[in-house]
């Protein structure tokens, strides 16, 4: 098994809800329907750093919650880790980890300590499997001396780094980053993209699937990037296929964006 | 075992959670006191002798009423908790950190309601204990373990509604026919405040469709009146039917929610 993840013709419609007095009006109208993810086909190797971009609503954090299993696709299917989505939901889940940059998901009133307890549960850890996970990635992401500090008591940038941990906490082989870091400032946005790129993927051979909009940070992390509008992804390549996508060898991804999307 | 562990971690953390508003633990066991005091005085206003249907029950209007409000707080947990937790967790953002770890969503509802359950629990036994102490209520007769095997019955077929109007949130996320119903008629429908055999007969005709009804009957037995559990037999029977035709069917019921939620991408929208 080369890829962690391999998807055939992967697709989303939505219907749009139905505001009652349309349905009455109007009752022989069709239903709206959204094309969220239109036929992607794609494979991503295992240990590789793979960006998605696209404007808002292109479909990329739908793509990320159907390969989650949070989201059941219209058609075709995906692979995650060895295990088809539609029928190893729990094998699935135990081989992912979804980093959102929303820091509403966390308990506010508890402990980051309290917190990540909690979560090791959800990921099959027994108390001392989960004290040893929780130290050792409040080392690695440098929160051991907030423990004990109430969630809503921490910085954001804490919160973000909490989130990264409780990522990691079942040790899964694929992390689906979702804007991790949003909201930080330059310094540390630099610092949590070194250790994506250095412990996560060097030391620890994880293979990571970012959403970002931020396209210098995308230029300087991904093996590949994907260049999604639509829900479908218009190029799909290293930096230096995308240049060559858009005849200029030394171009930036920004250009290549630009380029590709207005094309 | 794992699952137990899972158990374990949702109650711990809902214990930390309302711990943390130690207030809220002050008032609510305030309530009960003043919730108490009130139906003791109501009672005084009341000639039990003349109560023919509280008496088949060994006692008078007072004890009656306490065991109708300390139970019924079953049925509201039931009917709330599943629907309630679940929007809460959507609404925070939780929900979608739990359901992307090999948690199953069922395993979730079940476990995030147990707090619950454990908080309505110190609640009944603390409106038992002030009607014994403060209001001199005679409990000695209680059937501890025909009481037990009622209430258990009574969880598990009041869950079962619960879990269908749980369904009705994640698909609807708001407005649950199911909780509305149940809830405006089993309060004056299941012998809360009053028993059923008041009721006109065309209107006592609802009250055979409520588990509650039959859960308060036989809770005032084993209670007041030390029924076993032979005696108990037709309530026991009923709730246990109760169980079984609710609890398949809240699980298909849930698992189509969980379906239709998946579908329309808006599990954890709310």
């Amino acid at each position: 098994m080369d890829y962690a993840i391999e998807t055939s013709g992967l697709s989303k419609e939505f219907i749009t809800p139905r505001i009652i007095y349309r349905a009455i009006a109007h009752p022989f109208t069709k239903q709206k329907t959204i094309l969220a993810v239109n036929n992607i086909t794609i494979s991503i190797r295992k240990g590789e750093l793979f960006c998605l971009v696209g404007p808002n609503g292109s479909g990329k954090t739908t793509f990320l919650k159907i390969l989650s299993c949070l989201i059941l696709p219209t058609r075709g299917n995906a692979v995650v880790f060895g295990y088809d989505i539609l029928k190893k939901e729990d094998k699935v889940k135990a081989a992912i980890g979804l980093i959102i940059g929303d820091e509403r998901s966390f308990y506010w009133r508890l402990t980051l300590r309290q917190n990540l307890s909690f979560f090791a549960a959800l990921y099959n850890l027994n108390p001392l499997q989960s004290k040893k996970i929780i130290k050792e990635l409040s080392c690695l992401l440098e929160i051991e001396d907030m423990l004990e500090r109430s969630f809503q008591e921490c910085s954001t940038g804490i919160k973000q780094r909490l989130a990264i941990a409780r990522g990691l906490l079942g040790d899964p082989q694929i992390l689906f980053m979702d804007e991790p870091v949003k909201s930080l400032d330059a310094l540390l946005r630099r610092e949590l993209n070194i250790f994506i790129k250095d412990k996560l993927i060097k030391e620890r051979g994880k293979t990571v699937i970012l959403i970002t909009h931020n396209l210098k940070e995308a230029e300087q992390l991904a093996d590949r990037i994907a260049i999604m509008q639509k829900g479908e992804i218009l190029a799909c390549g290293t930096l230096a296929e995308l240049r060559a996508k858009i005849n200029n060898p030394i171009g930036s991804l920004e250009e290549a964006y630009s380029k590709i999307i207005v094309d | 075992m794992v699952y137990l562990s899972k158990v374990t971690a949702f109650i711990r953390k809902e214990f930390l959670i309302q711990s943390s508003y130690w207030m809220a633990f002050i008032f609510s066991w305030l309530g009960i006191l003043i919730s108490a005091a009130t139906f003791y005085f109501i009672s005084k206003l009341l000639n039990s002798e003349n109560m023919i249907s509280v008496k088949a029950y060994g006692a008078g209007y007072f004890p009656y009423v306490l065991i109708g409000i300390a139970f019924s707080g079953y049925f509201s947990t039931a009917m709330h908790t599943f629907s309630g937790n679940i929007r809460s967790e959507q609404i925070t953002g939780t929900l979608e950190a739990m359901l992307v770890t090999p948690t199953r969503l069922s395993t979730i509802i079940i476990s995030l309601s147990l707090w619950d359950f454990i908080f309505t629990s110190i609640n009944a036994v603390i409106y038992l204990f002030f009607g014994a102490v403060f209001f001199k209520v005679d409990f000695t007769q209680m059937n501890i373990i025909a009481s037990l095997l009622i209430l258990t019955l009574t969880v598990i077929s009041l869950s079962g509604i619960g879990i269908i109007s749980a369904s009705f949130i994640i698909v609807f996320k708001k407005g649950d026919p199911v909780s509305w119903l149940v809830t405006i008629s089993s309060g004056f429908f299941s012998g809360v405040f009053f028993p059923v055999e008041v009721l006109p007969k065309y209107l006592r005709v609802f009250s055979y469709f409520l588990p509650l009804t039959y859960s308060l009957k036989g809770l005032r037995h084993a209670i007041l009146q030390g029924y076993s559990i032979g005696m108990l037999l037709p309530e026991i029977a009923v709730l246990f039917a109760f169980c079984i035709i609710l609890t398949p069917l809240s699980i298909k019921i849930f698992g189509y929610a969980l379906r239709c939620a998946k579908i329309s991408g808006s599990l954890t929208h709310y």
